[in-house]
């Protein structure tokens, strides 16, 4: 990394922040010097790839990271985890769970680590939260209110692979199909690759439909690796330098 | 928003409201039993209560890791599972469901926490209203007094001792139930609260809530199945019993 050997550090410019709704009471946006950046794609997207490699890379230039994700609260993951091994919550409930575990992540990682000046790497968003309860039938309108606590980040990254591919990368890595992302409790089908390739391709519908109003940046993810981080790090090093 | 009834349910739903203090546990509990006495389906059930999310609240409300947000959805998250699991299935199988606190707690709460209520409501816009909201009206002092006398120790969230209104928890909670109690009355009209004077006795109220309930309610619609009456054939009565075995 040549820039770390030149000991040339970017001080990131500062960026006009804002929540998407509501948002949380009693933060001062104006204090929230650093960045946010969200990776979004499904299983096997080769996301934790990418913010290996760009905290790896954000690290050796300088810049201070953090790292957020779903079911990693402190508040209430063990609970969600162990309630959706049981299958036993309803529609409603678990969505609820699940942005009661983000808030938590929000106002205890986030915004403590945004004030510090850090730069937040968010693996999935509210964007997941959202496409997978959209479809299971909940209301947008509902979940764009729920979700108005959050913080706009600076740069969403969709990393996109068709499922097809998805189903490839998951046999290299494990030998079975995970029960959620394959949309089991949908019903869709009992056959579970039939399943898991019919929920990815609605799950990327509906990408595609929230990407209409919230504007993400879709990178192609059948790329090598190294090919794909070289793009987010371009994108990253413009955002920070303020272009 | 609708009543339960407005949506064509079987069921009723009756819900009390009021400060911590005002008597509305006792209440509901009479009027429980008076429905019980009489042979009818009911059903009851208590704000923050579901067993799925209490491990999280307790552990949230003892480490003190609640902020006004996470407060605010981990008791929706209760109370969605609540609905969804045993509100709307009783509702559906024709029970009278009594409910100790409603959303009502929750719009009162969390805007006193400094949650937007737009926000808190769109939340809560899955549920459909009570058909009948007790809200017993206290003075601040009695229902302080109730609780101070009875409880000395006050619990950190319970006193709203989040909200920093004051070091001492005595006085944070004496602030924290006076703005529950304006947010209440601001309710009042808006989702028709049968008002309740709480500083009465207690059979007085009682009384009171009975008078309602019966005028408001054809309480012979809610009787057990288990009557020489019912038409249904053999096999459907069969199920229609063991819908109605009370479920804890």
């Amino acid at each position: 990394m040549k820039s770390a050997v030149k000991n040339h550090i970017v001080v990131p410019h500062r960026s006009e922040r804002r929540f998407y709704g509501h948002g949380i009471p009693g933060v001062d946006l104006e204090q929230l010097a650093g960045k946010l950046i969200a990776v979004e794609g499904a299983d096997g997207s080769g996301r934790s790839t990418q913010i290996a490699k760009l905290v790896e890379w954000l690290e050796g230039t300088g810049h201070a990271t953090v790292q957020v994700g779903l079911k990693r609260s402190t508040l209430v993951s063990e609970e969600l985890e162990q309630a959706q091994e049981g299958n036993i919550l309803s529609r409603t409930t678990l969505s609820l769970f699940y942005a009661t575990d983000f808030a938590d992540q929000i106002e205890n990682i986030m915004l403590p680590a945004l004030k510090a000046g850090f730069i937040v790497l968010a693996d999935r968003y509210i964007y997941t939260l959202m496409a997978r309860d959209m479809v299971r039938g909940m209301d947008e309108a509902w979940l764009k209110n729920l979700y108005g606590i959050a913080l706009e980040p600076d740069a969403v990254f969709y990393l996109n692979v068709p499922p097809e591919e998805l189903v490839q990368r998951t046999f290299a890595k494990n030998a079975s199909l995970d029960y959620w992302e394959s949309g089991m409790d949908l019903g869709l089908s009992r056959d579970m690759f039939d399943s898991f390739m019919k929920y990815q391709t609605t799950m990327q519908k509906t990408f595609r439909r929230l990407q209409a109003s919230y504007g993400f940046t879709i990178v192609d993810g059948m790329r090598p690796a190294e090919a794909i981080n070289a793009e987010l790090r371009k994108k990253i090093s413009a955002l920070l330098a303020g272009k | 928003m609708k009543t339960f009834a407005e949506l064509n349910f079987p069921g009723r739903l009756i819900a009390v409201e009021g400060l911590d203090g005002s008597g509305k546990s006792t209440q509901i509990y009479l009027l429980k039993r008076w429905l019980e006495l009489q042979e009818l389906k009911v059903y009851f059930s208590e704000w923050n209560s579901s067993e799925l999310v209490k491990s999280a609240t307790s552990k949230g409300k003892k480490r003190e890791l609640l902020t006004p947000t996470t407060f605010s959805l981990i008791h929706a998250t209760d109370f969605a599972d609540r609905y969804e699991r045993h509100l709307v299935p009783l509702l559906r199988a024709g029970h009278i469901v009594l409910c100790d606190r409603y959303i009502f707690t929750a719009f009162g709460r969390d805007v006193v926490r400094g949650c937007p209520p737009e926000w808190v409501r769109g939340i809560y816009n899955f549920a459909a209203l009570p058909d009948l909201t007790f809200f017993f009206k206290s003075d601040l002092e009695v229902s302080l007094k109730r609780i101070l006398d009875g409880r000395p120790q006050l619990k950190y969230f319970e006193a709203g001792m989040d909200l920093r209104l004051s070091t001492d928890p005595y006085e944070s909670f004496r602030i924290f139930q006076g703005r529950i109690l304006e947010q209440y009355l601001a309710m009042s009209t808006e989702f028709n609260f049968l008002v309740v004077d709480a500083n009465q006795q207690v059979e007085k109220q009682q009384a009171v809530v009975r008078e309602l309930v019966s005028s408001r309610l054809d309480l012979a619609s809610f009787h057990r199945a288990e009557r020489p009456s019912s038409p249904l054939p053999a096999e459907s009565h069969k199920r229609a019993t063991k819908v109605e075995e009370p479920i804890q």
